[in-house]
């Protein structure tokens, strides 16, 4: 028993040496969880442009309502991201509005919210560290007052965030923490310390297990590369509401990677 | 419509001034310039805009053939058309569209590169164009264009003004090798009489560049966006006398705020590009011509010769 427990730790140990990668797709395009911002950054030279289908369960609760009557709606983004840089990601969003429907329920009037995200690391993943990030969705136009009214701001956020992967058997396991703060009070429920677990099995890396606390409810989800450029993600929150999108993915660099 | 003698004034002037710049020109370039050919082409240009409640986006995609003669020492005879396929925009984007045709060339003086152009160009603009770039290193240069233009329009009637405005940009370029990262700002005034400070920030990748810029100039404000260039493949080409290809790249801009008018000024080549720049490859290697070149061409040889 004390020879299989020293070989379990001579190949932790060994694993733990290996290069740490991380790959995931948010509904933003930037490297994360499901709704939660990780440590984790995409390759450089890594180009998304993809679509995810948004549960009204996890849109703000102001803004993607239906005019008149009130009541939530579910709807959609697309997105176009880019890794220029391996510290630095970038994306372009835009998510769906309907403004009001006609009688026959038919949507006759439509609008999008737009916003940038930005992503950087400081500080790369390391042996005894973990790879810290900062961000934030909406950045272009965060400098507004909260209150200004011609500039809505729903997805507008910040956040710090540190992951930390640990492999064991080719199996990989990664242990993200983030602090994040919305600008809007109708997001407040999504503020404070958020985190999550990932998983990545030895026998199939290119799809990754996740299960998160978005400050608000619980989301399991799973994503998966196939064929190098098709990236899918399905979710879960309180097991019951789907979320989940698609996305292609490029490098530009002319580089392929696994996941 | 010639009618302004001041115009005419003008006219002479910048005419004389490129004559002037040309017979300057030394014999000899500082690379081997290519053989002469004729390049026939066409891509696609592609534009949407969202302003409207009722529908997601407007589309207007047109087809762009077009032909290069290279006519040796790098003077350039170019032409281009652009055809609607569909267009959601409107009456005035409904015809054909000349985008190009111009005679060209290029030539340094020691360190200082120039491009004149005379002839139509794109944005229904025609006149006269003088590009310079001055690389002071390996990492930061000058940048300047200084153009008289009028405008012309073919199609759906004939109609064209004399040249009556003066546009032109001056600005620096920093290009950082190891990123391969080039930072752009410039100061101009444009076509539609705005003058505007645009900075620009460029990440090259194989056969892809993308950019981010943010502008501001005195009619129209704050404005921020991104730029896509991707080269078309193939990527090895064999050189023939005459040549039938797609068009070299596919280019699209991205404006956050929608303003027709702003910070727009005209293409002299049909294929101008960010990456490429305004200078060919073989004259000039400063900045993104310094990677690996996205197009490997090989001459056609004929049977018995020896390659």
């Amino acid at each position: 028993m004390k020879h299989l427990n020293i070989n379990i730790i001579a190949a932790l140990m060994l694993l733990w040496l290996l290069p740490q990668t991380g790959k995931a797709q948010q509904y933003t395009g930037i490297s994360g969880l499901v709704h939660v911002p990780s440590g984790e950054m995409n390759h450089e030279g890594d180009a998304f442009i993809g679509a995810h289908f948004l549960n009204k369960a996890m849109t703000p609760d102001t803004g993607f309502i239906y005019y008149g009557d009130g009541e939530k709606y579910h709807t959609f983004d697309y997105f176009v991201s880019l890794t220029p840089f391996s510290w630095l990601e970038l994306s372009y969003v835009c998510t769906e509005r309907i403004y009001r429907k006609d009688a026959q329920g038919h949507v006759i009037n439509w609008s999008k919210d737009r916003y940038a995200s930005v992503k950087i690391r400081p500080l790369k993943e390391g042996k005894y560290h973990p790879a810290i990030t900062i961000g934030g969705n909406d950045v272009l136009t965060a400098g507004y007052l909260p209150g200004h009214s011609e500039v809505q701001l729903y997805f507008c956020n910040f956040y710090a965030a540190a992951t930390k992967h640990f492999t064991f058997g080719g199996n990989e396991l990664g242990l993200t923490l983030c602090y994040r703060y919305y600008l809007r009070g109708y997001n407040a429920k999504w503020n404070g310390i958020v985190g999550g677990i990932t998983f990545r099995p030895a026998f199939f890396p290119q799809a990754r297990l996740i299960a998160e606390y978005t400050g608000n409810e619980f989301i399991t989800g799973l994503d998966m590369l196939l064929w190098q450029h098709l990236r899918l993600q399905v979710s879960l929150k309180d097991f019951k509401h789907f979320y989940g999108g698609i996305c292609l993915q490029f490098n530009l660099l002319g580089k392929k990677y696994k996941y | 419509m010639f009618h302004r003698n001041s115009t005419f004034r003008h006219l002479a002037i910048v005419a004389l001034l490129l004559a002037m710049s040309l017979c300057a020109s030394p014999p000899t370039a500082k690379a081997q310039a290519p053989k002469q050919s004729v390049d026939i082409f066409m891509g696609l240009d592609f534009n949407f805009r969202d302003i409207h409640f009722e529908t997601q986006y407007d589309f207007l995609i047109r087809l762009t053939p077009g032909f290069k003669w290279n006519m040796g020492n790098h003077w350039q005879l170019s032409g281009q058309v652009m055809f609607p396929i569909l267009n959601q925009y409107g009456y005035e984007y409904s015809f054909f569209q000349v985008n190009a045709l111009n005679i060209s060339k290029e030539f340094n003086i020691k360190s200082l590169y120039l491009k004149a152009t005379a002839g139509a160009f794109s944005h229904n603009r025609y006149g006269l164009d003088l590009k310079a770039f001055l690389p002071l290193c390996e990492w930061f240069a000058f940048e300047g264009q200084a153009g008289y233009v009028g405008s012309v329009y073919v199609s759906p009637y004939w109609e064209i003004v004399a040249p009556n405005r003066f546009v032109g940009r001056l600005g620096g370029d920093i290009y950082l090798s190891r990123w391969n990262t080039q930072l752009r700002g410039v100061i101009g005034k444009y076509l539609y009489g705005d003058i505007g400070l645009e900075g620009e920030a460029m990440r090259h990748f194989n056969h892809t560049t993308v950019s981010m810029y943010g502008r501001w100039n005195n009619k129209f404000g704050l404005d921020a966006g991104f730029r896509v260039v991707i080269m078309l493949p193939p990527y090895h080409r064999k050189q023939r006398v005459v040549n039938f290809r797609p068009a070299s790249n596919w280019r699209m801009s991205y404006s956050m705020m929608v303003r027709e008018y702003s910070h727009q000024m005209y293409r002299t080549d049909p294929e101008e590009n960010e990456r490429d720049g305004w200078f060919s490859r073989d004259l000039l290697l400063w900045g993104s011509h310094t990677m690996e070149p996205d197009f490997i061409i090989k001459e056609k040889t004929k049977k018995n010769e020896t390659p």
